[in-house]
């Protein structure tokens, strides 16, 4: 209990110098939100396109699509917004040696990796962007939440933060075998990305694939199939599936943490 | 402090063969080569020395810091530091080790040296007055103001250096590892340097393990060595008796009028057998080898039979006393009974 207080308080003080260091490049987190939006602006329009031909997709109205495409961003920018660093673990910590510095310090190796960047500037504008256009196709919907079902969100946007997180660890982990896997974790990102469509106009393998394997229906399908239907069928294991996720990755993350090679001399 | 027993490190190394076909065969049939980095080391260090850790390239010295530092989980055997094994008590570790690898950064790359340094304070619960002095140590010695508030990223390696090292002395460790620490600096800081871990050992009790190529870091920094070779220890004990083994001692000097100085080394080599002369300009030098002929035997000669104006019998140079010790381990197998 007291490492963890311990831990929360270094939390806030490095989440601190997170947003100090936004300020500093500033350019940096113009970029970043920039980019972002322009992303999310041609999902949206694609969106609004198709619904030009059709009202509906797989049973989804467009107000529901647009729904499910704001909460789709909602766990992923939680995500990226204080665990981006794995990246970098996928990428080059492992493949340059310098992997070894979280090793050194008196605190939880996970904690001191993510903590050297809290605050990716792109995570904001994803945040703000997710919160606009589900608070806009809700109106639209005249979506009435009961206190409980807010309270259910919130839980399950938290959760879908940690499927993504636990996903992410797992394919930058791997890089302890592999050098670099820059290239898994990419694919596995891909494959998020269909997180924000309904699973009904995926193949059936992969609608089976992105719900149990790599189980990004439950960020924000499952979600809001029970915040738009109240279809509680799937959502109910969301808190095992998130579980058994982290349960892998953390294994294996501690697996590669007793196998890390530091290169060099 | 540092115990070290049966210490074991293979590593897996993925067996390439040559050309495209080749390279297509690695692709299917991967085969692997287990090198073994570190070969069944054990060794004691006792609190508060300062060792230097010295072994030819390959030795595996790199290999066993990692282990020690807790990095790297060893393949079988253990160590231990301050009584825990360090890869399985990472963290507690961590608060009394200080750590620097020459070729890499501990630093926060995108910050400037004050705000890592602020950011180690608070993981490391530093208290203040400990902080406050470190940092004014690290002024005096290491003039770590002029780094103020540059990006270390943008930092050169010389100044890079200086935050590493003193960023591995900021919570008062009570064991430091320093695995090349002074690539990049210049001669003034390295003397800085050496002060600066002279004076923890000196006022902290600050056990030191030090690695390096710099022969000069070595015998100004530690009291003693251990000298590792195929993974194996050859020799333990102090610095100047190690270099007290070696076999060839040398006198030099320079001298006034009398005879040409081809003269006196051919009457050098006539009275003294086994010396080896060589002259350069004035300045003639005697190697002699020790069993046979002590530096007094050499200089009493010289006494008697030229005028001397200059003379030097320099101690041997552990360069050259541990090339001796290679070979000796090298030829001879096993280690001799070095160890003091």
């Amino acid at each position: 209990m007291r490492e963890f207080l311990r831990h929360a308080r270094l939390a806030w003080y490095l989440g601190g110098i997170g947003l100090q260091r936004l300020m500093t490049y500033r350019a940096d987190f113009a970029l970043g939100a920039g980019a972002f939006l322009v992303r999310v602006g041609v999902q949206t329009a694609v969106v609004g396109v198709i619904f030009q031909f059709t009202p509906a997709v797989g049973g989804w109205t467009l107000h529901e699509m647009v729904f499910l495409l704001g909460f789709s961003l909602l766990p992923r920018s939680l995500d990226r917004l204080f665990t981006d660093q794995l990246w970098e673990l996928g990428r080059r910590l492992v493949q340059q040696g310098e992997f070894y510095r979280y090793l050194i310090r008196p605190v939880n190796p996970l904690f001191a990796l993510l903590s050297e960047r809290f605050f990716h500037p792109d995570g904001f504008g994803e945040l703000l962007v997710g919160a606009a256009l589900v608070a806009w196709a809700g109106h639209h919907l005249d979506l009435e939440l009961t206190p409980a079902q807010w309270l259910a969100a919130a839980v399950l946007v938290f959760l879908g933060a940690l499927i993504h997180m636990s996903v992410k660890l797992l394919f930058a982990s791997l890089s302890f075998w592999t050098v670099t896997s820059f290239p898994a974790m990419h694919a596995a990102n891909q494959i998020s990305e269909f997180a924000a469509y309904p699973l009904e106009i995926l193949h059936p393998v992969m609608r089976a694939f992105t719900t149990w394997c790599l189980p990004f229906a439950f960020t924000a399908y499952v979600p809001c199939t029970y915040l738009l239907s109240g279809d509680a069928g799937l959502v109910v294991w969301t808190p095992v599936v998130t579980a058994a996720a982290l349960a892998v990755s953390l294994t294996v993350w501690h697996r590669g943490l007793a196998t890390y090679e530091m290169t060099g001399s | 402090m540092i115990v070290v027993e049966n210490l074991v490190k293979e590593f897996r190394v993925p067996e390439r063969e040559e050309g495209l076909s080749g390279s297509l065969r690695t692709l299917l049939t991967r085969r692997y080569r287990t090198v073994r980095a570190v070969d069944g080391v054990s060794f004691d260090i006792p609190a508060g020395s300062r060792t230097a850790y010295l072994g030819a390239n390959g030795a595996g010295k790199s290999t066993t810091v990692k282990m020690l530092t807790g990095v790297m989980t060893p393949t079988s055997g253990h160590c231990l530091v301050n009584g825990l094994e360090p890869y399985r008590n990472r963290r507690r570790t961590a608060r009394r080790i200080g750590v620097v690898f020459g070729q890499r950064s501990q630093l926060w790359w995108d910050l400037s040296v004050p705000d890592s340094f602020r950011i180690l304070r608070r993981i490391h619960d530093i208290p203040d007055a400990v902080y406050q002095r470190n940092l004014r140590l690290f002024r005096e010695l290491l003039d770590i103001d002029a780094l103020a508030t540059t990006a270390v990223r943008q930092l050169s390696l010389g100044q890079r250096m200086r935050a590493e090292i003193a960023a591995s002395l900021l919570h008062d460790p009570e064991v430091l590892f320093w695995d090349e620490p002074t690539i990049g600096l210049d001669m003034v800081l390295q003397e800085a340097v050496r002060e600066l871990v002279n004076r923890v050992n000196r006022e902290l009790g600050t056990t030191v393990l030090l690695t390096s190529h710099d022969l000069a870091d070595i015998t100004s920094i530690c009291d003693t060595a251990l000298v590792v070779d195929h993974g194996r220890v050859i020799y333990q004990g102090r610095i100047d008796q190690l270099l007290s083994t070696a076999g060839q001692r040398c006198v030099i000097f320079e001298y006034r009028g009398g005879p040409s100085p081809e003269a006196v080394a051919a009457e050098v080599e006539h009275a003294l057998p086994g010396t080896r002369v060589r002259l350069d300009g004035q300045r003639v030098r005697i190697d002699h080898p020790v069993g046979l002929l002590s530096s007094r035997e050499v200089l009493s000669f010289l006494l008697e039979r030229v005028d001397l104006t200059e003379c030097y019998v320099p101690e041997p140079d552990l360069g050259t006393v541990l090339k001796e010790l290679y070979t000796r381990n090298g030829h001879r197998g096993r280690a001799p009974g070095g160890a003091a």
